[in-house]
């Protein structure tokens, strides 16, 4: 995992992805339902 | 959930709350309203477009209290620089808006305009970016040969021709350590003030990148001046939305709840990085707000058939605001770990400040 985060490219796409995770998991999973 | 009876609308007072906590880290660290994150995010949570917008500038007003004082107490706020652009952004945007009528009258369609923005968001992303990375890449050359690097490093040369034009009156910046001519500060504020009115966007993102290239103010001198100016246009800004019942002072009361904790944690990061990493977050938080609004364009375009580009579009305006909240927060984290001497990733020791 050390090797990877070391290039600061790739910690990105990561930390994207996972944000974009957990946004589609907040809208899908609750959002979706409660408001829209 | 609350029913809030202005905007006739039942949303989770979580959600609010966390929106201005994420909202005010970003805004405080880079310097912006965040109005092109929160007023999209407002319109998915079911609030009405126009009191989507009243309600982001009232939070904005009162966020951008709170992350001026905090800046103030770190000393990154020129008033000379502050107070002599905001006469020139209140007229730009006056102009702006005034331009945007004349051409709607004109028949000049809404996708151009938007076309417009996107444009210029692109153009500012690619022109931080690569200054950026070029910024990061001598710091770590000169970091790797033994020298000491301050807590500043620009390679743009356009702020060495601004500074050189010498029109009266010539005004000395003590805080931002400039002297330049008042003109040069008037006519960014007035530029700005226009991208920002004609466009329909916040001034923020125009403005700091402005005063970091054209008038050569270092980036934290930049993002707590921006906060000082939009204290005083979101403030005005507020105030007209409110006469024009544009605002649910409820939701607003609880998006400033996690706004007034966010703008802080985000402002004091700004003491844990250099520069550069500052603009990194600012030019990323460009792109992903243009990319979320190209698919809700063409989603639109595409006359709401693709129901998956809506659901990328509401997934990017959330996603970005957790992103950017997880990379200054995960910026903070490595450089409290750098001091101590723990390992952090190659790309870290550039970006933040040792002591």
């Amino acid at each position: 995992m050390k090797s990877i985060i070391d290039s600061m490219l790739a910690y990105w796409i990561i930390l994207l992805a996972f944000s974009l995770g957990v946004a589609a998991v907040i809208y899908v999973g609750w959002l979706k339902d409660v408001i829209l | 959930m609350f029913e809030f009876l202005i905007a006739g609308i039942s949303a989770p007072i979580f959600l609010l709350v966390l929106t201005g906590a994420t909202v005010g880290i970003v805004g405080g660290f880079i310097g912006v309203g965040g109005g092109y994150m929160v007023t999209p995010a407002l319109i998915v949570f079911g609030f009405p477009g126009y009191m989507a917008s009243g309600i982001d500038v009232m939070h904005i007003a009162g966020k951008a209290t709170v992350a001026t004082v905090r800046h103030r107490q770190l000393g990154n706020i020129d008033w000379v620089l502050g107070l002599a652009m905001v006469g020139g952004t209140m007229m730009g945007v006056e102009m702006g808006v005034r331009l945007l009528n004349y051409t709607k009258a004109l028949g000049l369609s809404g996708i151009a305009l938007l076309m417009g923005s996107v444009l210029i968001m692109v153009g500012l992303f690619l022109y931080t970016q690569i200054e950026t990375h070029k910024a990061h890449k001598k710091i770590t050359e000169l970091t790797q040969e033994g020298q000491a690097v301050g807590r500043e490093l620009r390679v743009s040369t356009l702020p060495i021709f601004f500074q050189s034009i010498r029109l009266l009156p010539i005004v000395r910046c003590h805080t931002a350590r400039l002297v330049i001519s008042m003109w040069v500060i008037v006519l960014v504020g007035l530029c700005t003030g226009v991208l920002a009115g004609f466009f329909g966007v916040g001034g923020g993102f125009i403005r700091v990148p402005a005063l970091v290239y054209i008038v050569g103010a270092t980036t934290h001198i930049a993002v707590g001046t921006d906060l000082l100016e939009i204290v005083v246009s979101g403030g005005y800004g507020a105030m007209r939305q409110f006469m024009s019942g544009n605002v649910d002072m409820i939701a607003v009361f609880f998006m400033i709840i996690g706004a007034m904790f966010g703008a802080q944690f985000g402002s004091i990061a700004t003491s844990y990085v250099r520069g550069p990493a500052i603009r990194y977050i600012l030019s990323y938080s460009l792109i992903l707000a243009t990319t979320g609004a190209f698919l809700r364009l063409f989603y639109l375009l595409t006359a709401q058939q693709y129901g998956f580009l809506n659901f990328l579009a509401v997934v990017f305006t959330l996603g970005e605001m957790i992103f950017l909240c997880l990379f200054i927060l995960s910026l903070v984290y490595f450089s409290i770990r750098f001091r101590s001497g723990k390992w952090v990733p190659a790309w870290i020791p550039a970006l933040v400040v040792a002591e």
